[in-house]
């Protein structure tokens, strides 16, 4: 399956990413679902391989790849296994503010563990505040040249392996959102604590855990921009971690479509015949494609966008609502189309619909998206 | 909600939720995780006359009629979908069957016992790889004498390992393809029986599913249900009043997980007012509550048609058709107002979300409930 619409470049680090997938992931995919527990080993295979700090510039020792290049990468994550795609996707995710805010030393510090290997993480929710990021409890005050934080943050993703974090504490409780101010912290801090584990219906090898910071103290410098700037840190963060998660749902999408094709064409029905020769079950096919297609295209036109460096929040939330939606839909039809077969553990469509599930909640739920795209839409 | 029910029928319908609140619920989280067939939970149920609800009182069923029999599933399914498909498996599928096509001696063997408790019952049809009699796996039934003989392997047998009878459907005349097929009544002590392996799946994990191997097994010649070339027959009329039942499945997992939601909206509290409050998660509510409001319509329905003996398997197959449309989509909204706590493992609404697939994908049916229902409309 050749893509002529990515250039050549793009087309050999897909290529690339599809056979670290092949070779590592789907192998293990289920086995991983089964036992739970985190997949430490995909982090140096992955940083072997290169795709470990797909964000971080040139000039930080990273790739340096584009927007388009990185959701190619993603793509084939999420087809191997969503739960693997979260932690390496997540890698990226977690440098973004850097991107967004982050002074020379700042991205000095921070890069330079993603490029040795070390994993990223960020925290924003907490028990209170969900989609209602502004009700953020943790609280940070300056002491001396320290800024001192305190609070817990929960469904923190890989946050209980990541060697450095971007967490959001309030720098001013009264102000609400814009009393929101994000900080780069060390793993290593006094009075990090990583706690109790979520145990997931998906994404199972994904590492979700509650973080509490007690009196944990950072530099001055760890503060990403202005104080009060959190909020719309985390925002610009979101609009660049969507099409991510946009294109990891493309990649669940695909694979299921890819094992109905294959049980369609060799399941026989009761004539004796593969059941694809069934019109109802040909047109199911035809219409899982569009889908997927449709979902793909709208990530790569919201990323050309981004790229050509054009406002793109808006595109941004509608391919992560319509390429979440896509893949719960095409991997619930996947389970359907299969039967028996697909509701048993011997396939993998099961566990698909079960990570598929997770993608229209995290990085801002779909009625998140839709509050931001109707925003935009009303208020230009 | 005033459906014209007979007092009878709402004096089963609350001993049942009594049962289902009482014996189901504190355990029913334990069921999933530990994906053992609850024996002691199943003997209770026919302690309850639950497994021979609709069953005649000459072997010692209730007599009360499937709506009655619907209700119990309905409310069973509220906590726990794994039990309401053990319970689905032996009444609706395997009981139903021999009573409809057994003969007295049949009923006499299998019937009593399957309405007290001590046989439990299920049906062994689908094969691996292929729709039943097809592929190489194919169960094919060898007539010698006055008996059969049974060899090759079944999947996706619910109950299996489990039940004291299985309605096994063979190839009796593997020249005719499927149309050779026949049902048979095997015991599950009857040697060459084995369970090759235990199938994990997604949800319903209590409901065991085996793959078994049928290595000689020979059987009675009066073991055979109806007729030689009656199997696909028996199977159609099977599904079809299962697919009633697992309507009612349905119906009482989208209520419960929509309970639940509605608790969880009123509780969580973002942007200072409990979620329920947003229009955004009243419409998922809204629209859920219709369409489990007008499939349990559907299903009391069928339900009567088949108490009156009337033509019943469009409406079966609308229902397969609707429930499959709604009960998903209830479910994936109920997680989505939950979000990442309803995602949890350790919350009902994630495991409502796994069992309610198992209710509605297609269980190796001969037929698309869409062709049924065409087909009724085109004769």
């Amino acid at each position: 399956m050749q893509d002529l619409t990515i250039t050549p470049e793009q087309q050999t680090i897909q290529q690339k990413a599809r056979e670290f997938t092949a070779k590592y992931i789907i192998p293990v995919d289920r086995e991983w679902d089964e036992r739970g527990g985190f997949h430490e080993f995909i982090l140096a295979e992955n940083k072997e391989v290169g795709l470990n700090c797909m964000a971080v510039p040139v000039e930080y020792g990273g790739p340096g790849y584009d927007s388009v290049t990185q959701s190619l990468v993603a793509e084939e994550w999420g087809y191997g296994c969503a739960a693997f795609a979260t932690t390496l996707a997540g890698n990226g995710l977690s440098s973004y503010p850097l991107a967004i805010a982050g002074t020379d030393e700042q991205k000095k510090i921070y890069y330079g563990r993603l490029v040795d290997g070390g994993m990223g993480g960020f925290a924003l929710t907490e028990p209170g505040a969900g989609s209602d990021a502004g009700s953020c409890a943790t609280v940070a005050k300056l002491d001396g040249d320290e800024w001192v934080i305190n609070g817990t943050k929960c469904f923190a993703t890989t946050c209980g392996h990541a060697s450095i974090m971007v967490v959001f504490a309030s720098t001013d409780p009264d102000k609400g959102v814009k009393g929101l101010s994000a900080f780069i912290v060390e793993k290593e801090r006094e009075g990090v604590v990583v706690g109790a584990e979520e145990h997931k219906m998906g994404i199972r090898s994904s590492n979700t855990v509650e973080l509490r910071l007690k009196n944990v103290r950072v530099p001055k410098t760890h503060l990403l921009g202005k104080e009060g700037e959190g909020m719309k840190i985390a925002m610009k963060t979101l609009d660049m971690a969507r099409p991510i998660v946009a294109s990891v749902s493309v990649g669940i999408a695909r694979r299921a479509l890819d094992e109905a094709v294959q049980f369609a064409k060799t399941y026989l029905d009761v004539n004796g015949k593969p059941i694809a020769k069934h019109q109802a079950v040909a047109f199911k096919l035809a219409d899982m494609a569009t889908q997927v297609e449709a979902a793909r295209q709208l990530v790569r036109s919201a990323l050309r966008l981004k790229d050509m460096g054009v406002p793109y929040t808006k595109e941004a939330a509608m391919a992560k609502t319509f390429c979440t939606d896509t893949a719960m839909r095409v991997t619930s039809e996947a389970v359907e189309l299969m039967g028996d077969y697909g509701y048993s553990k011997d396939s993998v469509v099961e566990k698909l619909m079960r990570d598929a599930k997770v993608t229209q909640i995290y990085e801002g739920t779909n009625q998140v998206q839709r509050i931001v795209i109707s925003g935009l839409l009303l208020n230009s | 909600m005033g459906y014209a029910f007979t007092e009878e029928q709402e004096i089963i319908q609350q001993t049942a939720r009594e049962f289902t609140q009482g014996c189901i619920e504190p355990v029913a989280a334990e069921i999933d995780r530990a994906a053992i067939h609850p024996q002691e939970l199943v003997q209770s149920l026919a302690e309850q006359g639950f497994m021979g609800m609709f069953l005649p009182e000459e072997f010692d069923g209730a007599e009360a009629g499937f709506l009655c029999y619907a209700l119990i599933v309905e409310e069973i399914s509220k906590s726990s979908g794994a039990v309401a498909s053990i319970l689905n498996h032996h009444a609706a599928m395997a009981a139903y069957s021999i009573n409809a096509w057994g003969s007295k001696e049949q009923k006499d063997q299998y019937l009593s016992a399957m309405c007290t408790g001590e046989i439990l019952g299920t049906f062994a049809f689908a094969e691996p790889d292929a729709a039943p009699g097809v592929g190489e796996a194919k169960v094919i039934a060898r007539k010698d004498g006055d008996s059969y003989s049974l060899n090759g392997r079944k999947c996706y047998v619910a109950n299996g390992g489990e039940a004291g009878v299985y309605i096994v459907v063979a190839l009796t005349d593997p020249d005719v393809g499927t149309k050779g097929m026949s049902a048979f009544l095997v015991d599950g002590d009857t040697p060459g029986l084995s369970v090759a392996r235990t199938i994990k799946k997604m949800g319903l994990r209590g409901c065991q599913s085996a793959e078994m191997l049928f290595d000689n097994v020979k059987i009675p010649a009066n073991n055979l249900l109806g007729a030689e070339g009656d199997g696909l027959a028996i199977v159609a009329k099977a599904q079809a009043v299962a697919g009633v039942a697992e309507g009612a499945m349905v119906v009482g997992i989208a209520q419960a997980a929509m309970d639940d939601a509605v608790k969880y909206g009123m509780q969580r509290i973002q942007f200072k007012q409990p979620i329920a409050r947003f229009p955004a998660i009243q419409t998922m509510l809204a629209e859920m509550a219709t369409n489990i409001h007008m499939l349990r319509l559907a299903v009391y329905h069928a339900a009567g048609l088949i108490d009156n003996d009337e033509p019943f398997t469009a409406e079966a197959a609308m229902i397969k058709l609707f429930a499959a449309r709604i009960g998903q989509s209830a479910l994936i909204d109920v997680v989505q107002i939950e979000g990442g706590y309803g995602y949890s493992e350790d919350m009902a609404a994630s495991r409502f979300f796994r069992d309610i697939k198992g209710v509605i994908t297609k269980n190796s049916s001969i037929d698309f409930p869409e062709t049924v229902i065409a087909k009724s409309l085109l004769d």
